[in-house]
């Protein structure tokens, strides 16, 4: 057996007989195990729930009886987002953002309904979640167990012994290392777990174990924290001070400090806002209802060269249809190009927010986590572009058919009485123009590419952190 | 007892380690403060800039038209909650709850929902507002400031010399505590009194707020103390200590939420709107009556106005059953407001269980950001849509002539009223 693992046994050893470790390691692990349980469940029957609820939404809309098509485009549509399979780990902002969004024509609606806002309050970090757990409460347990584990040797004579056999430093720092690493390996036992039940679920081995490797080198940079400072400071509480200031400086102070600071030096204003100034320039397009509008007297007179005829009267298509899948497309272009500006300017929040990962490794964990699980904000952002597709997609179908299957005249008489409103209808198989819309998260590789960054901070951050394990290692003196 | 007091606050002076803890309160609370009040005053900017918007949009929208219909169906009005004078040291539910909205006279259960809140990533991680730092930043620290007091005497070998020669322990630990303690509140507080001169808070919420900050501290001290009795090396008494925060601050309150919402299930919210939806699409399809006698049996006083004519769209029809769509909805909508207070009144009980918890909502409290100020606003929305209808009513259904001064007289949103 080689000094290195002796070592490292010879740490266990101390570890299994000291009561406070093994009670904090317990405590841990069943937190962990309740939680990844508790998580997995809700998760599943959430994503059930909603495709359900998706496939329902497209039956109830096909199922509907004659009408006028402009009918079904105030009818709407709903599109909702079932969450991606790792987010039985890391549900991230699916919480906050809601996951169902109503789709009817001339609005862009929000995402409504989101889970926060009808949440339990009590305060600060109250929703504990597995991706939480590792991001906060491991790095807290290799602080506990770790943070005498050289100082130890220099507190029990042993340390002026070893050196005295011969044995370096770094011999030394590296069983210590070994003996965290074996630590850190049993606790990433459960996320292993929870990844390969999300690839049973249809989730990419790609990013499951990109997850799980980017969380190893995570815990892995708080292992070398943590020995870095058992080695360079000499007493067992001033080393546990430290960690802890470090732990809640990088774990707590820093991402709510990067919050404030992102939101304080972007400014994105909200929808109602964006909207305001929107509805002025909206005006000027003419109403979409009202065909007369003088905004279309242009598209008037195109049209009706089109078709070489001298009044609306003699088209062979619905003048009505014509103005409302025009001034459709004109006011979504201009809401498209405001909820680009919107999304672009909180992505640009968020991804200022990403870049304080260099100061908090927790950040740069957190964000990659997110990004890898597919439930970040750029996922959200997909989210409401798809959806706004879908909307515009059947929006303009049902308009095209109001342009051609319906009769000019029967539908300027369509308020005249009950005979008159139901002539004015086309049959219901039109509805069927409606997409099958089932949202699913980004490819495997599209999620690494956005996950890069922050992967490399923690890479940075680890490097850096055995850097010094390396350096104060080579120095140790008596 | 002064002479310790002095004493120990020359010791203090001299540690490095004490000061560190303590300059670091003072830089965080302040940090907190000044986001905070950045922070509320940006919001007070977008609501200025929104009013004056929101009247601009509605006389533009307003000019031209030719009946109470079109009128009531292209006016949008602003609704909001103004941050309150206290607001930046906690802004609590402000960044999940919505807190503006423009509605108009259509069916309020579609506007009501919708969320204009901030970036997704802010509501997720949270702020770095005073409540938070008080609540769990603070008693950290002050763990961090006492738990070596009596241990560290021990490592020095000093302990049972000092203890002999103080004569009672009591002139001895509790000065020296006293004086950290003191100083870690002080040094808190005062960037808080700062910025509520600032921000014109009342002298009594500023002292409530000091009061309640005070108090917490207070108990992580006793805790702090009777663990710190142990004879115990100092790093199995932190670890032990920060366990306890761990459970206090973290565990308990997420056991606790998760219990509550299990108890409480919430309706889902797509089913409010989908019911809504329904009953207002489904109306264009069914005859007038079908609208028109749960719309009277509510307004009774327009039974005699309720008729429409074979012939032609008619504003009046379309709003009753825009009404007719939220008081569908209404069971369920009340449903899901009575689901929040409950699920909030249990979380107020079960906060007792984590001083963390305790001292966010009673931040939040004070600060009118809880979920209870939340449902308020809401409540307001509600009764000034109600207002809307008030007024738009008796012109629309006796059918009165149009009369665009008249306009001038609609009612006007008072985030005051309640």
């Amino acid at each position: 057996m080689s000094t290195v693992t002796r070592i490292a046994r010879e740490e266990w050893r101390l570890w299994l007989r000291s009561k406070v470790v093994v009670v904090a390691a317990l405590i841990v692990a069943v937190l962990l195990a309740a939680t990844s349980v508790l998580t997995v469940n809700r998760i599943a029957a959430e994503q059930s729930q909603r495709i359900e609820q998706q496939v329902a939404a497209e039956q109830t809309f096909f199922a509907q009886p004659d009408r006028h098509p402009h009918r079904m485009v105030h009818y709407g549509h709903y599109a909702f987002r079932p969450p991606p399979p790792l987010a039985v780990f890391e549900p991230g902002v699916d919480a906050v953002t809601g996951q169902s969004i109503f789709l009817e024509g001339h609005r862009q609606n929000t995402a409504m309904f989101a889970d926060t806002k009808a949440a339990a309050d009590l305060g600060g970090f109250a929703s504990l979640t597995p991706a939480s757990l590792y991001q906060l409460l491991l790095p807290l347990l290799l602080i506990v167990l770790g943070h005498a584990i050289f100082l130890r040797e220099r507190e029990s004579g042993t340390l002026a012994v070893m050196l005295a056999q011969g044995q370096s430093g770094t011999r030394l720092a590296l069983g210590k290392a070994t003996a965290l690493l074996a630590v850190i390996a049993i606790f990433m036992i459960p996320l292993i777990g929870v990844a390969a039940y999300s690839i049973s679920l249809g989730e990419s081995a790609l990013a499951a174990i990109s997850l799980v490797a980017g969380y190893f080198v995570y815990l892995c940079v708080w292992g070398a924290i943590v020995l870095a400072a058992s080695i360079l400071l000499k007493q067992r509480a001033v080393s546990l001070g430290a960690l802890i200031f470090v732990w809640l400086f990088a774990a707590l102070i820093v991402p709510r400090f990067a919050i404030n600071a992102s939101s304080a030096a972007i400014d994105a204003p909200g929808k109602i806002e964006s909207d305001l100034v929107m509805l002025a320039e909206q005006r000027k397009l003419g109403d979409g209802h009202n065909a007369a509008d003088p905004a279309f007297m242009q598209l008037q007179a195109q049209v009706l060269q089109q078709y070489g005829v001298e009044t609306i009267e003699e088209l062979p298509i619905n003048w009505r249809g014509v103005v409302a899948s025009f001034s459709e497309a004109e006011l979504t272009e201009l809401l498209n190009s405001y909820a680009e500006k919107r999304m672009g300017l909180e992505a640009s929040q968020s991804r200022l927010f990403g870049l304080f990962g260099v100061v908090s490794p927790t950040i740069a964990i957190s964000s990659a986590s997110r990004t890898l699980a597919g439930t970040d904000l750029a996922t959200h952002h997909r989210f409401l572009r798809e959806s706004e597709d879908l909307r515009f997609g059947f929006v303009q179908a049902l308009n095209e058919k109001h342009v051609t299957a319906l009769d000019y005249q029967v539908d300027l008489n369509r308020n005249n009485g009950e005979e008159a409103s139901r002539a004015a209808t086309i049959n219901a198989s039109a509805w069927r123009v409606l997409d099958e819309f089932r949202f699913a998260p980004d490819s495997a590789s599209q999620r690494m590419d956005r996950a890069m960054l922050s992967l490399a901070i923690l890479i940075a951050w680890l490097i850096a952190a055995t850097g010094v394990v390396y350096i104060a290692s080579r120095k140790v003196k008596l | 007892m002064l002479g310790h007091l002095t004493r120990e606050t020359r010791f203090l002076i001299k540690d490095r380690g004490a000061l560190f803890w303590l300059l670091l309160a003072f830089v965080l609370s302040i940090v907190a403060v000044t986001f905070g009040i950045a922070e509320v005053s940006e919001q007070r900017e977008t609501i200025a800039t929104l009013i004056k918007e929101d009247a601009a949009d509605r006389a533009n929208a307003l000019e031209g038209q030719e009946d109470w219909g079109s009128a009531a169906y292209y006016a949008f009005h602003l609704t909001y909650a103004p941050p309150s004078d206290f607001a930046f040291a906690a802004m609590g539910q402000r960044d999940s709850s919505p807190w503006k909205h423009r509605v108009r006279m259509l069916a309020l259960e579609g506007q009501i929902h919708e969320a204009d809140t901030r970036n997704a990533d802010f509501g997720l991680v949270g702020r770095f507002d005073f409540a938070f730092l008080a609540a769990s930043v603070a008693p950290l620290l002050l763990i961090l400031l006492l738990y070596d007091l009596r241990a560290s005497e021990r490592t020095m070998r000093r302990h049972d010399l000092l203890v002999a020669t103080a004569g009672s322990s009591r002139s001895l630990w509790l000065p020296r505590a006293l004086v950290r303690v003191t100083a870690l509140v002080l040094l808190l507080l005062i960037p808080l009194w700062v910025g509520a001169m600032i921000e014109g808070t009342a002298a009594s919420l500023a002292l409530q707020a000091s009061g309640i900050v005070v108090a917490s501290l207070l108990v992580w001290w006793l805790i702090v103390e009777l663990i710190g009795r142990l004879d115990a090396s100092p790093s199995i008494l932190l670890t032990s200590l920060i366990g306890l925060w761990l459970a206090l601050a973290i565990v308990v309150p997420a056991v606790s939420k998760a219990a509550i919402e299990a108890a409480n299930p919430v309706p889902d919210g797509g089913e409010i709107l989908l019911l809504q939806r329904e009953t207002v699409n489904d109306a264009w399809d069914l005859p007038a009556e079908a609208t028109m006698e749960p719309f009277v049996e509510r307004h009774p006083e327009y039974a005699d106005h309720s008729e429409i004519g074979e012939e032609g769209f008619e504003w009046k029809w379309y709003y009753a059953f825009q009404q007719v769509g939220d008081q569908v909805v209404e069971p369920l909508a009340t449903q899901y407001r009575e689901a929040r207070l409950a699920r909030d009144a249990q979380a107020g009980l079960a906060s007792w269980l984590s001083p963390t918890s305790l001292v966010e909502r009673a931040f939040e409290k004070l600060a009118g950001t809880d979920a209870r100020s939340m449902i308020a606003y809401e409540n307001q929305v509600r009764a000034y849509h109600g207002e809307l209808r008030a007024f738009y009513y008796p012109l629309m259904f006796p059918e009165e002539p149009f009369d665009a001064d008249a306009l001038s007289d609609l009612p006007a949103y008072d985030p005051q009223e309640s």
